[in-house]
């Protein structure tokens, strides 16, 4: 029972965040969304140590393992679609599928390839500088 | 609530519940819990005769916490803030680089496909959350209903073929991954990637929100270039 409680105050906690987020992302017009400036909100309060991590961390588990479900009923509104499924729908898929699929390549490649080469930078560097006090 | 109501709620949770089950005993991107889920939930509402408008009010009781769900992604950023400080500069490489191509590669082949300017400035935006993307689709001359869908089955395609792609590239890194996933394929992706593992999660995340500010400041001035 207190353990309940204790999960809807901190997903009361973590909806109040949000609020916090739409509102002063619509008073101060910046180019986030409330949700992701929520998220900076809470990031930077757990970074200070205004918020203690165990405050939140049951509730905020919760939610991270069943983000997909959140997505679920607003992509079933796909059903009113089928219209634009008939008319360019396979163009459309490419479109998307090729255009994501570039996309993640991209990133994911040049990131590791970045990263691997600062690590191999940081070892030779640390090499270096053992050789140098020997 | 109507009965109607109630039904969807329980069938959405049912279906979503068997999906995950079937996400870890066949792990494919046919089984990606949010295509799955919903390809099902639509078969049946057809099959029982139930329309869209008819669901929409168990929608919005269902998405209720989507708010704080995605500010609940703060948590394993915070676990992670130590590698995350340590990738700034593959961050930031990999992002602007990704972002640049995923829009450009969207306008060229909408092109390509001889679509019209709209379906263009519609689909430019694909790769960014729903609220942004709606916003700045309407800055360059796009539908936002139909930005909304293509943000949809971008982040579809983007959680069910994306980490399938990056472990076919060998991008094995999980710091990379989740950036790749969170970059392109915005919240549906970031849940695809918190199923693969915390890092990639907290990763894909962050990467959603700055893909986000990232395109909302460079789309107004290389759409134009672009189309």
């Amino acid at each position: 029972m207190k353990e309940g409680c204790l999960f809807l105050a901190q997903l009361l906690f973590l909806w109040l965040i949000y609020q916090l987020g739409l509102i002063i992302a619509d008073f101060l017009h910046l180019p986030i969304p409330g949700n992701v400036l929520g998220m900076l909100i809470l990031f930077i309060l757990l970074s200070t140590k205004i918020i203690k991590i165990q405050w939140i961390e049951t509730g905020a588990s919760f939610l991270n393992k069943h983000l997909a479900f959140f997505f679920v009923p607003i992509a079933v509104g796909l059903m009113t679609y089928s219209h634009l499924l008939k008319e360019s729908g396979l163009a459309l898929a490419v479109v998307l599928f090729g255009s994501s699929m570039i996309g993640m390549a991209v990133t994911g490649g040049l990131a590791q390839f970045v990263s691997a080469k600062s690590l191999k930078k940081e070892e030779e560097g640390s090499v270096g500088e053992q050789r140098h006090s020997l | 609530m109507n009965s109607v109501t109630l039904f969807s709620i329980v069938l959405t949770m049912i279906v979503y519940f068997i999906a995950r089950l079937l996400a870890v005993r066949f792990p494919s991107p046919l089984t990606t819990p949010v295509f799955l889920s919903t390809a099902a939930i639509i078969l049946i509402l057809v099959l029982g005769g139930i329309s869209y408008e008819e669901y929409t009010p168990a929608k919005e009781v269902m998405t209720y916490l989507l708010g704080p769900a995605t500010v609940a992604l703060a948590v394993p950023l915070y676990h992670n803030r130590h590698v995350l400080l340590k990738k700034v500069v593959p961050a930031f490489a990999g992002l602007t680089a990704g972002t640049f191509a995923t829009v450009v590669s969207a306008v060229w082949l909408v092109k390509a496909f001889h679509l019209s300017e709209t379906m263009a400035a519609s689909a430019a935006v694909k790769s960014v959350t729903t609220p942004v993307a709606i916003e700045v689709a309407l800055i360059i001359g796009g539908d936002p209903a139909l930005s909304a869908i293509f943000v949809m089955v971008a982040g579809m395609f983007g959680a069910m073929f994306g980490p399938w792609l990056l472990t076919v590239m060998k991008v094995t890194d999980p710091f990379s991954r989740g950036l790749s996933i969170g970059t392109t394929a915005h919240g549906i992706g970031t849940a695809q990637a918190v199923a693969e593992g915390r890092l990639q999660g907290a990763v894909s995340g962050a990467a959603m929100g700055f893909a986000a500010i990232l395109t909302s400041f460079i789309m107004p001035w290389l759409f134009p270039l672009l189309y």
